[in-house]
C-alpha cells in the first residue's frame, strides 16, 4: 500500500493510527499513504471506520495513537489553533449533509474559509469557483433555496476555494440521484486530472469508487484490501462481494 | 458579516434575548432617569425670595428625617431686625406654616397647609380678589370656589375654627394674619429676604452671611438666659449629651455649646433644602424603590439574556461545528457569538432606552400617585443617564453572553457531522459546585436559625439559597421529579400520556429551562409576599392585644387629629438637647398610656409640668438618674429645664413629658389616634370612630401599602422576566423539535393529538416548577412565622395571598402552553 512511492510524493500519511471510543476501536492500527494528484476511494461496510479514518486524516479528530502527516506537517504537533489554521489553508472538506451555514448565501458560504483566514475574497474568484461547479447563476441564494445536489456543489466550491493540498469527502454523492452524482464525480475527477488535486473520498457506491485511481477496503478498523489500476464499477462490486 | 447575517436569519433564537434586554433596559433607563430627576426642589411657595437664612442643619444619619432645632423667639426677633436693615432688603419674612384644613360640605379638602399672610410675599402668588386677612379672617386658594365674605370652617390643631373669607389667591393653602398664624405654628427655621427691585442679591447674601455668623453671642446669651444659669446641676452626670442616637460622634463633649453659626444663608438652588421633611422622606423611599428596580432589572436581564444565549448556542452546535470544520478558530467562533450579542444588545438597548425615555414622564406621575415621590416631581430627560443606560446595557449583554461564548468556542468540528443533536451533555462542574454550595448554605441557614431577631434574615437566606441552588441544579433535579410527577400519565392507555412523560424526561434542557424560571418566580413570590403579609398581620395582632379601649378615633381625610376630636391621645414630637440633637418625645397622660401599648414606669409623674421620663436605654446610655436636670428646647424654639423623674420601659419615644407641656411648646403637632373608653362621642369632621380590631388592622396601613406596592412591583417585574424566558424556551425549542413533531404526525397522530401532547407537556413542566417553588418557600415561611410569633409573643397567622400566587402560576401555564402550541402549529402547519 503505497510503500513503493517516496515519502515526499505523499500528501497524506497515516502511521499506525488507532482511534478508540471507550472499548470500541474504530480504527485499529491503520497505516496508509495518499499520493499527490490521485483520487483514492475508501470503502467498507457500515461501522468499519471509514468516517473515522477521514476525520483523523483531515485533522477534524485526533487519533488515540499513531501519527498523521498532512502536506509535510505532523498534526500531532499542532494545538487547536494551529490545527484549525492548517485545516482552512491546506484541507478542503465535503460532508454528506449539513454542509452550509444557513444564514449565508451560496457566494458567502464559498467565501467563508477565505474570510475566516483573513484573506481577501475577490468576488471574481468566488464567482469563478461557483461557475466551475455550474452554479454561477445561484450565487445569491440561501441554502434553503437550493436543492441537495446544488448544496453539495456549493460545498465543493467552498472546499476548493483555498486551493487546498488535499480535499476530503465523506459520501459526497450519498444524497444525490445518479445523474447528479455523475456530474459531481466527473467534476472531481477533472480537478484531479487537470489541476493535480489530491482527493480522498469515502463511499459505499461502486460507481463512485470506479472514478478513483485506487480503492482501499476497510473492515473493523483495519485495511483489508486495495485495488488500483483501471477500475470499473463491476470490478469494485465484485471485490466487495468477495470480501463480504 | 456572519454575526449580522446570523441574527437576521435566526431572529427567533434572538427574539427572547431582545425582548428581555428591551424590557430590562426600558426599566433601567426609566429608573435612572427618575433617580437623576429626584433632586430636592425649591418649594414653589418660597420661590419669590432670592435669599433665605435657615437654622443650621444638623448632620443626620442616612434615612433619619428628624427635624432641626428651630431658632428661639429672641433669636428670630434679633435676626429679623438685623436682616431687614440690610440695604436692598424690602422685608425679612419668617417662614411660618401650620396645619389648617378647610371643611367644605362636611369633608376636609385635600390641601392641609396654612401660612402666615406675610409669607405669601415669599411665593409668586397674587391676591386675586378681596383683601389681606385680619384677625378672624382667612385668605384661601381660589380653586376652593369660596367668594370673599363667605364663612368657612377650618380645622386647626386646637380644633375647628370658623373664619370669614377676606380674599382669594392663585396658589394652594390657607393664609391667616401673622399674629394668629404665629399662635398655631412651631418655631421659625427659615427667614426669607424679599428684596427691592434691582437690588444686588449677591451683596445681600454676603451681608446676611456676616449677620448669621455674628449673631452668635446674642443667641448664645439668650439660650443661656433661658437654659443654663449654671452647670452645677448637671455636673453630677456625665458631662455631655453628645451620644444621642443620631449624634455626630465627633461632637466635643464640652457642655452647652451652641453650633458655630446661627444660620445658613441659602440662595439659588441651595434653597431646595427648605423643602419639607415629608417630601425629603418620600423621595428617600422613592430612591430605595427605584434603586431596587434598577438593580433587579439589570440583574435579571443578565441572567435571562445569558440563559437565552446559552440555549441558542446549545441548539446551534452543529452550525458552530461546521464553522470550526471549515476553518474557524475557537477564538473566531467566540468573537462571532459576541458579535451576535453586540448586534442584539445594541439594537435592544437602543430601543429599550428610547422607550424608557418616552415612558419616563409617565413613570413620574405614577410615582407621585403611589407615594414614592413628592407632589411636583417630574422626570426630566437628560443625556447622561440615557447614555449611561445605553453603555451599561451593551456591557451587560456582553457580560451575559460570556459563558455561552465559551461553550460555543469549545464545540468540536466533528459536531457538524452528528446525525441528531442528542440532549444529554453533562452539566458543567462549576454549576454543580455552585448549585450544591447554595443549597448547603440555605439548609445550614435554616438549621442554625435560632438567634433572636435574625430569624427573618436566616429564613430568607435559607429559602433564597435553596431556590437559587435548585435553579442551578435543575438539569439534574428536574428529570427525576418529572418522572415522579408524570406517573399518573402512564395510567391511561393513550399515546399522549406516554409521549408527554417521555418527552418531559428526555429533553432535559427544555424541561429544566422551562421549570427553572417558574420555580424561581413562584418560590420568591410566595416567600416575599407571604412574608410581607404575615409580618403585617403579626404586627396588627400584637397591636390588638395591647390596646385597652372600646374604640379608637382615627383621622379621616386629615393628616391627624385635632385636640377637639375627643378621646385620650398622645402627641409625638421632638425636643432638642443643648447641642441641637433631637430626641423624639411623646406628650402623654398616664390615662392614655394605660390604654395603649405596654409602656411601664412611674407614669403618674407625667401630671406635673416640668418632669421628663426617659426611655430606659437612653437613661442608661447617658447615666442620667432621677433628679438630674435636662435642659431642652422645644419645637417652638423656647427652652426649659426638665427634671428627670424616672425611666420607662417599652416607650415609643426617647422620652415622655406631659401632654399639656408638649402642646404648649408645640402648637402645630397633631395626634395620630385617640382612645375611647365607653361610648364614643361624635369626633366631628376629619375623624371617625372605629373598633379596636379595625384600628389594629388599619394602623400602619399607609406604610403597609407602600411596602406592598414595592413588593408587587418586584414580583411583577420578575414574573415578566420569567414569562419571557418561558415563551423564549418554547419558541426556540419548537425550532429544534420540528422534526420530532413531523415524525409524530407521520406515525399517525392527529394535529389535535400533537397539540395536546405539546400543551400537556409544557403544562406539566410549569406545574412542576411551581410545585418545587412551593416546596421550598412554604417551609421557610412556616419557619419565619414561628420565629416571629415567638419573638412577638403573640399568635401570628400565616398569610399568603393565594389568589395572587394562583394568578401568577396561571399566567405561566397559559404562556407556556399557548406559546408551545402556537410554535408547534406553525411547525406542523398543514
Ligand atoms: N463519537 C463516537 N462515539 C462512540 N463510538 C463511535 C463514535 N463515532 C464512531 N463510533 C464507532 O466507531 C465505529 C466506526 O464508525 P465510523 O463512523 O467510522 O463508521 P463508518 O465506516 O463511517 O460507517 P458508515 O458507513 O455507517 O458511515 C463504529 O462502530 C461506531 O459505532
Ligand atoms: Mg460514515
Amino acid at each position: 500500500m503505497g510503500g513503493s512511492a517516496s515519502l515526499d510524493a505523499m500528501k497524506v500519511h497515516l502511521k499506525a493510527v488507532r482511534r478508540t471510543y471507550g472499548m470500541v476501536a474504530a480504527l485499529d492500527g491503520v497505516t496508509a499513504g495518499f499520493e499527490a494528484g490521485t483520487l483514492t476511494a475508501i470503502m467498507g461496510p457500515s461501522g468499519s471506520g471509514k468516517s473515522t479514518l477521514l476525520h483523523c486524516a483531515a485533522g477534524l479528530d485526533r487519533p488515540t495513537e499513531g501519527t498523521v502527516i498532512v502536506d509535510g506537517t505532523d498534526l500531532g504537533t499542532l494545538n487547536e489553533h494551529g490545527l484549525t489554521v492548517l485545516r482552512r489553508e491546506r484541507i478542503g472538506f465535503v460532508f454528506q449533509a449539513f454542509n452550509l451555514v444557513s444564514a449565508l448565501t451560496a457566494e458567502q458560504n464559498v467565501a467563508l474559509p477565505l474570510r475566516l483566514a483573513g484573506r481577501p475574497a475577490a468576488p471574481a474568484s468566488v464567482r469563478q469557483a461557483l461557475a466551475e461547479v455550474g452554479l454561477a447563476d445561484r450565487a445569491g441564494h440561501r441554502p434553503n433555496g437550493l436543492s441537495g445536489g446544488e448544496q453539495q456543489r456549493v460545498a465543493i466550491a467552498r472546499a476548493l476555494i483555498t486551493r487546498p493540498a488535499v480535499v476530503f469527502a465523506d459520501e459526497p454523492t450519498g444524497q444525490l440521484d445518479s445523474e447528479t452524482s455523475r456530474q459531481v464525480l466527473g467534476m472531481l475527477r477533472g480537478l484531479v486530472d487537470d489541476h493535480g488535486q489530491t482527493m480522498i473520498v469515502v463511499t459505499h457506491d461502486p460507481v463512485t469508487a470506479s472514478y478513483a485511481d485506487r480503492v482501499i477496503f476497510l473492515e473493523d478498523g483495519r485495511i483489508v484490501d486495495e485495488l488500483s489500476g483501471a477500475l470499473t464499477a463491476e470490478t469494485v462490486a465484485a471485490r466487495m462481494a468477495g470480501s463480504c | 458579516m456572519l454575526s449580522f447575517a446570523t441574527v437576521r436569519e435566526r431572529w427567533h433564537s434572538f427574539a427572547g434575548g431582545f425582548v428581555v434586554l428591551f424590557l430590562g433596559m426600558a426599566l433601567v433607563s426609566m429608573s435612572v432617569l427618575a433617580l437623576a430627576s429626584a433632586r430636592p426642589r425649591v418649594p414653589d411657595r418660597l420661590a419669590g425670595a432670592p435669599v433665605f437664612v435657615s437654622a443650621p442643619r444638623a448632620e443626620r444619619a442616612e434615612g433619619s428625617f428628624a427635624p432641626d432645632r428651630p431658632w428661639s423667639p429672641e433669636t428670630v426677633t434679633s435676626l429679623l431686625g438685623r436682616l431687614s436693615a440690610i440695604p436692598g432688603v424690602a422685608q425679612a419674612v419668617p417662614e411660618r406654616t401650620f396645619y389648617a384644613q378647610p371643611i367644605l360640605d362636611g369633608r376636609p379638602v385635600p390641601s392641609e397647609r396654612g401660612y402666615a399672610w406675610s409669607t405669601a410675599m415669599l411665593a409668586p402668588y397674587r391676591l386675586i380678589a378681596g383683601t389681606a386677612p385680619r384677625n378672624g379672617e382667612v385668605v384661601v386658594d381660589r380653586s376652593l370656589g369660596l367668594a370673599p365674605g363667605t364663612r368657612v370652617s377650618v380645622l386647626t390643631a386646637p380644633g375647628p375654627v370658623t373664619y370669614t373669607v377676606s380674599g382669594t389667591v392663585d396658589g394652594p393653602g390657607v393664609f391667616l394674619d401673622d399674629a394668629e398664624a404665629a399662635s398655631l405654628s412651631a418655631g421659625v427655621r427659615a427667614i426669607g429676604l424679599v428684596v427691592e427691585p434691582g437690588a444686588n442679591v449677591a451683596a445681600i447674601a454676603k451681608s446676611a452671611t456676616v449677620i448669621s455668623a455674628a449673631t452668635e453671642e446674642i443667641s448664645a446669651t439668650t439660650e443661656d438666659k433661658a437654659g443654663t444659669p449654671s452647670e452645677g446641676s448637671v455636673s453630677g452626670q456625665e458631662p455631655a449629651f453628645a451620644g444621642s442616637p443620631t449624634a455626630d460622634a465627633t461632637m466635643p463633649p464640652t457642655s452647652v455649646t451652641p453650633s458655630q453659626k446661627v444660620g445658613d444663608v441659602l440662595t439659588g438652588d441651595d434653597r431646595s433644602v427648605l423643602e419639607s421633611r415629608d417630601d425629603e422622606r418620600t423621595r428617600w423611599i422613592g430612591m430605595q424603590v427605584l434603586t431596587g428596580m434598577f438593580v433587579l432589572s439589570a440583574l435579571v436581564s443578565v441572567l435571562v439574556v445569558g440563559s437565552t444565549f446559552a440555549v441558542g448556542v446549545a441548539q446551534r452546535r452543529r452550525e458552530f461545528g461546521l464553522l470550526r470544520a471549515v476553518g474557524a478558530t475557537p477564538r473566531q467562533v467566540r468573537a462571532m457569538v459576541y458579535g451576535e450579542a453586540l448586534v442584539v444588545g445594541v439594537a435592544a438597548t437602543a430601543a429599550g432606552v428610547a422607550a424608557g425615555a418616552l415612558l419616563a414622564p409617565m413613570l413620574g406621575g405614577v410615582l407621585v400617585d403611589v407615594g414614592f415621590e413628592p407632589a411636583g416631581f417630574t422626570v426630566g430627560l437628560s443625556l447622561l443617564p440615557l447614555a449611561g443606560s445605553f453603555a451599561g446595557g451593551v456591557v451587560l449583554t456582553l457580560v451575559a453572553v460570556w459563558s455561552a461564548s465559551r461553550r460555543a468556542a469549545r464545540v468540536s468540528p466533528l459536531e457538524a457531522l452528528r446525525e441528531a443533536d442528542v440532549d444529554n451533555r453533562p452539566m458543567p462542574r462549576l454549576r454543580w459546585i455552585t448549585g450544591l454550595a447554595l443549597c448547603a448554605l440555605g439548609v445550614a441557614s435554616a438549621v442554625s436559625s435560632d438567634s433572636e431577631g435574625a430569624f427573618v434574615m436566616s429564613g430568607l437566606v435559607a429559602a433564597v439559597g435553596v431556590i437559587a441552588g435548585l435553579a442551578l441544579l435543575s438539569p439534574v433535579v428536574v428529570p427525576p421529579v418529572a418522572r415522579l410527577a408524570s406517573w399518573p400519565f402512564t395510567r391511561g392507555r393513550g399515546a399522549v400520556g406516554m409521549l408527554v412523560r417521555e418527552n418531559a424526561r428526555s429533553s432535559v434542557r427544555r424541561t429544566a429551562a422551562t421549570a427553572t424560571p417558574v420555580l424561581v418566580t413562584v418560590g420568591c413570590a410566595v416567600l416575599i409576599t407571604g412574608m410581607v403579609q404575615t409580618t403585617a398581620a403579626g404586627f396588627a395582632a400584637v397591636r390588638a392585644t395591647t390596646i385597652r379601649a372600646n374604640a379608637v378615633i382615627v383621622p379621616d381625610g386629615t393628616p391627624g387629629l385635632t385636640d377637639a376630636s375627643g378621646g385620650d391621645s398622645s402627641l409625638f414630637s421632638a425636643v432638642f438637647e443643648a447641642n441641637g440633637d433631637p430626641l423624639s418625645v411623646l406628650g402623654a397622660t398616664p390615662e392614655l398610656l394605660e390604654k395603649a401599648g405596654d409602656t411601664s414606669g412611674p407614669l403618674d409623674v407625667l401630671r406635673p409640668d416640668d418632669r421628663i421620663l426617659l426611655a430606659d436605654w437612653l437613661a442608661e446610655e447617658r447615666g442620667l438618674r432621677p433628679g438630674a436636670v435636662l435642659p431642652v428646647s422645644f419645637e417652638d424654639g423656647t427652652s426649659a429645664r426638665l427634671t428627670v423623674a424616672g425611666t420607662v420601659e417599652n416607650a415609643d419615644a426617647d422620652a415622655l413629658v406631659s401632654r399639656d407641656l408638649l402642646r404648649r411648646h408645640d402648637p402645630a403637632v397633631l395626634a395620630d389616634e385617640a382612645y375611647v373608653v365607653g361610648a364614643a362621642a361624635d369626633p366631628g369632621p376629619g375623624a371617625r370612630v372605629v373598633d379596636v380590631a379595625t384600628y389594629a388592622a388599619e394602623a400602619d396601613a399607609e406604610e403597609d401599602r407602600l411596602v406592598w406596592i414595592a413588593t408587587l412591583l418586584l414580583v411583577v417585574v420578575s414574573t415578566a422576566y420569567a414569562a419571557v424566558a418561558i415563551v423564549n424556551t418554547m419558541v426556540m425549542s419548537a425550532a429544534g423539535r420540528g422534526r420530532d413533531l413531523e415524525v409524530l404526525r407521520l406515525s399517525g397522530a392527529t394535529p389535535r393529538q400533537v397539540r395536546g401532547t405539546v400543551a400537556a407537556e409544557s403544562g406539566l413542566v410549569v406545574l412542576l416548577g411551581a410545585g418545587l417553588g412551593l416546596v421550598v418557600a412554604l417551609p421557610a415561611l412556616f419557619g419565619i412565622r414561628g420565629a416571629f410569633a415567638e419573638a412577638m409573643n403573640a399568635e401570628v397567622p400565616l398569610v399568603i395571598p393565594w389568589p395572587f400566587i394562583g394568578g401568577l402560576i396561571a399566567v405561566c401555564l397559559v404562556l407556556a402552553a399557548g406559546s408551545a402550541v402556537l410554535a408547534a402549529t406553525t411547525k406542523v402547519g398543514h
